[in-house]
């Protein structure tokens, strides 16, 4: 096979295929999904993000917690997704429509967040636990956070309201206090933005689960 | 109808027609025969066939 | 066979060939020139493209030695953002990526290019640009990474005010490596040459598609997902694995002495690898949020990848058969080699991996970073080492200075590699059978992988120590650069194995 135009072509016909075939389609098929409104209880999902918890998908992706977390649930049947609670059903195509950057992830070295509002919805919980997940978590191979806190001295006025409460080891020194810094803030918002268990005809939530 | 859906569905067609035609082309003007000479082709007069190259291990006093 | 019409052909292009191997002889096409002149014409370019290459090698590394250990020690360096375990993951692998991996390959392609066309390197400044691009964009890139700035797409964190420099740099490649498979004068093309082109003309395809979909004009939902790994899996595919299979078509032959097993067989390589490869991608999204088409069409795909990975397995094996002793005294071969099983292994458990029952356990866990270091490393760089050890000798025109720098650099990382991969392997698919019960608590997995992270950072110990060890070699290769040039050169030498210690 000594022909350059041949090879040429082979090399061009062969990821044009692909490129149309795994990139063109699926934007074809998927690029214009569009909310889902309920037609009993008139309720649209995925509902949009509000300005606090969307800048902290920024916080979120500039921390590069995609890396040990996925935003993702299985089908049943496929995995135990389902079962370990991380979801009421598998995520489907429309859940993502608002997402800036999808961020599915590829890795559990930490559990799936697709749904960590709903199940996690305490602030201070997630504030304790970014701070140093050892505090919530014992175990945990999470790197502590501590860098979006601020270590302060306390006020004339006493604790602030949205200081940490930390016990033991993990407590400041006497006359010190720990605050959530604005990023912490805006992350702990997106965290609990995260919910897709909202009923969708493609992926309906099962009838006893949603009675729970 | 958008214009992607056209770029779409023409190149659908249009691909795989082009390679069906190219691989036609190809067969009948003989591109896909390659004479077993071109295997020697990292070869020459100064490093030829049955000579070994980079021997230099184990080889040192 | 000569094209009469080659020779009054492109005049302007020839003009780009050094001295006079720009003029044809006697309407023959243009002189071929000797693999001295060749490898000479080369010096300078491949030199930059390998020595920046292996600085990022080192950087890599390091990066990599510290996310080990972080996962398994969380407190550790944990005060500095900046070093928070996601940057210093993905520092790693961008540097060794895009850092190493690729400059090296860009180097080794330029070399394999030049005397597979037999002419001497044209237009050197262009090549020489295109590697300051490179490594400016990846210093950009890595920087901004390490800021914060990463895009958390995977295998394109860069941010978007790095990547067209490296942008640059891929299209000046792309057109460099036609100019010169234009001006060649041997006008059969050897096996390694198909692939080589084609790497370089899918790659700036494939990476400006990924970042208008992803950063200029993002697309909506999902469809990041499938345009990422479509990308993210032929970077492996169609950029790395072309390459490496050019240079052990092209090594095992020429080290061994030996044409390649079976020539038609490699054409079918070839052909089933363009078809296949490149639809293999979604299988990194299996039970994920896409339509099932999708995933079936790649998995599909990945299973066909059986036809060119078989057919590629024979030709290089059975090359082989006969001559693995020449391994003893070849750090080439011993590395080429090295890396061609590794391939026939990495392949075959990646089309395992793709399969649906398979990937219900794998998908998730460290088991896919196992087959990435797999193929990357075991495969892919092994074979680069293996080819740098091939042409630094011949371009510098001396000989490598110390055997037991070259024994250390092999065993370092051929052992870490595989105390790397085989327990990670099965590490993960422990981690994915317990992640998939749901009566073993998530923290008791967690649990579970710690001392098998632990091992990890010990393989990692011993690899980084191989590349310290091939770079002092290589620094010392250039020391002698500068000392008189002395006989014997490595040229005369690659005959027999006396004349060798003779010339001593």
């Amino acid at each position: 096979m000594s022909y350059g135009p041949l090879l040429f072509l082979g090399i061009l016909l062969t990821l044009a295929s692909s490129w149309v075939g795994l990139v063109l389609m699926p934007h074809r098929q998927l690029g214009s999904l569009g909310q889902h409104t309920d037609p009993d209880t008139a309720a649209i999902f995925p509902a949009a993000r509000a300005g606090e918890a969307q800048q902290g998908a920024e916080i979120y992706r500039s921390l590069g917690c995609v890396y040990c977390h996925t935003q993702q649930v299985r089908p049943e049947d496929y995995g135990s997704d389902l079962e370990r609670g991380w979801g009421r059903r598998r995520t489907v195509s429309r859940d993502y429509i608002h997402d800036r950057t999808v961020m599915l992830g590829t890795m559990r070295t930490g559990p799936d967040l697709t749904n960590i509002g709903e199940r996690q919805s305490d602030a201070a919980w997630h504030y304790r636990h970014l701070y140093n997940p050892q505090t919530t978590s014992p175990g945990s191979i999470m790197p502590p956070h501590a860098f979006l806190f601020e270590t302060r001295a306390i006020g004339p006025a006493g604790r602030s309201t949205n200081a940490l409460v930390l016990e033991g080891a993990f407590a400041p020194p006497a006359g010190r206090e720990v605050v959530p810094t604005r990023r912490a803030v805006q992350l702990v918002a997106y965290l609990r933005s995260l919910k897709s268990s909202g009923d969708l005809p493609e992926a309906p939530v099962k009838k006893e689960e949603a009675a729970r | 109808m958008p214009v992607i859906s056209f770029i779409l569905l023409g190149s659908v067609v249009l691909l795989p027609a082009a390679a069906l035609w190219a691989l036609r082309w190809a067969a009948s003007t003989g591109q896909f025969r390659c004479p077993d000479k071109v295997a020697l082709l990292p070869f020459d007069e100064s490093e030829p066939v049955g000579v070994a190259t980079d021997q230099i291990l184990g080889n040192r006093r | 066979m000569i094209h009469p019409s080659q020779t009054s052909k492109n005049p302007t292009l020839r003009a780009l060939l050094p001295g006079d191997a720009g003029a044809g002889s006697g309407g023959d096409g243009f002189r071929k020139a000797d693999l001295a002149e060749i490898d000479a014409s080369c010096r300078v370019p491949v030199l930059f493209f390998f020595l920046s290459g292996l600085a990022w090698l080192i950087a890599g590394s390091l990066l990599a030695l510290v996310a080990s250990i972080k996962l398994h020690s969380p407190g550790f360096l944990a005060a500095w953002e900046w070093l928070v375990f996601s940057n210093v993951r993905t520092a790693h692998l961008n540097t060794v990526i895009y850092g190493f991996a690729s400059q090296v390959s860009v180097g080794v392609s330029v070399w394999l290019m030049c005397r597979l066309c037999r002419i001497p390197l044209p237009a050197p400044g262009l090549v020489t640009v295109a590697n300051l691009f490179y490594n400016l964009g990846v210093t950009v890139g890595v920087g901004g990474i390490l800021l914060g700035d990463s895009t958390a797409i995977e295998w394109l964190e860069m941010p978007r005010y790095a990547t067209p420099i490296l942008f640059s740099s891929y299209a000046l490649i792309a057109v460099w490596t036609i100019v010169t498979f234009r001006l060649r004068a041997e006008r059969h093309l050897y096996v390694s040459q198909w692939y080589l082109l084609a790497a370089v003309l899918w790659f700036p395809w494939l990476y400006g598609t990924a970042q208008v979909m992803l950063l200029l004009e993002p697309v909506r939902g999902v469809v990041q997902a499938a345009v990422n790994w479509w990308f993210a899996h032929n970077v492996l595919g169609l950029w790395f694995t072309p390459i490496g299979l050019a240079s052990i078509y092209y090594f095992i032959p020429k080290v061994i002495g030996r044409p390649i097993h079976s020539y038609y067989l490699s054409v079918l390589g070839f052909w089933s690898l363009a078809l296949f490869y490149n639809w293999n991608g979604m299988h990194h999204l299996v039970g994920g949020p896409l339509p099932a088409w999708m995933i079936t069409i790649s998995i599909v795909a990945s299973v066909m990848m059986l036809i060119p990975v078989i057919t590629v397995a024979i030709n290089h094996h059975f090359t082989m058969l006969g001559h693995f002793g020449k391994m003893r005294h070849s750090p080439t071969l011993r590395f080429i080699v090295f890396g061609a099983v590794s391939y026939t292994l990495a392949s075959l458990q990646g089309i395992a991996s793709a399969l649906r029952s398979v990937s219900e356990v794998t998908h998730f866990t460290h088991h896919t970073i196992a087959h990435a270091h797999l193929g990357m490393y075991a495969f892919f760089s092994m074979v680069m080492f293996g080819a740098m050890y091939y042409i630094l000798p011949r371009i510098t025109q001396r000989e490598w200075p110390c055997n037991g720098l070259i024994s250390l650099h092999f065993w370092g990382v051929a052992l870490g590699i595989v105390l790397y991969v085989v327990p990670m392997s099965l590490m993960g698919f422990i981690q994915g059978t317990k992640l998939n019960d749901p009566t073993i608590r998530f923290l008791d997995v967690v649990q579970f992988t710690l001392p098998w992270l632990q091992l990890r950072t010990l393989a990692g110990l011993l690899m980084v120590a191989g590349h310290v060890a091939f770079v002092a070699n290589v620094g010392w290769l250039l020391v002698r650069m500068f000392e008189p040039y002395r006989k014997p050169v490595v040229r005369i030498l690659t005959g027999e194995a006396e004349t060798l210690a003779a010339g001593k």
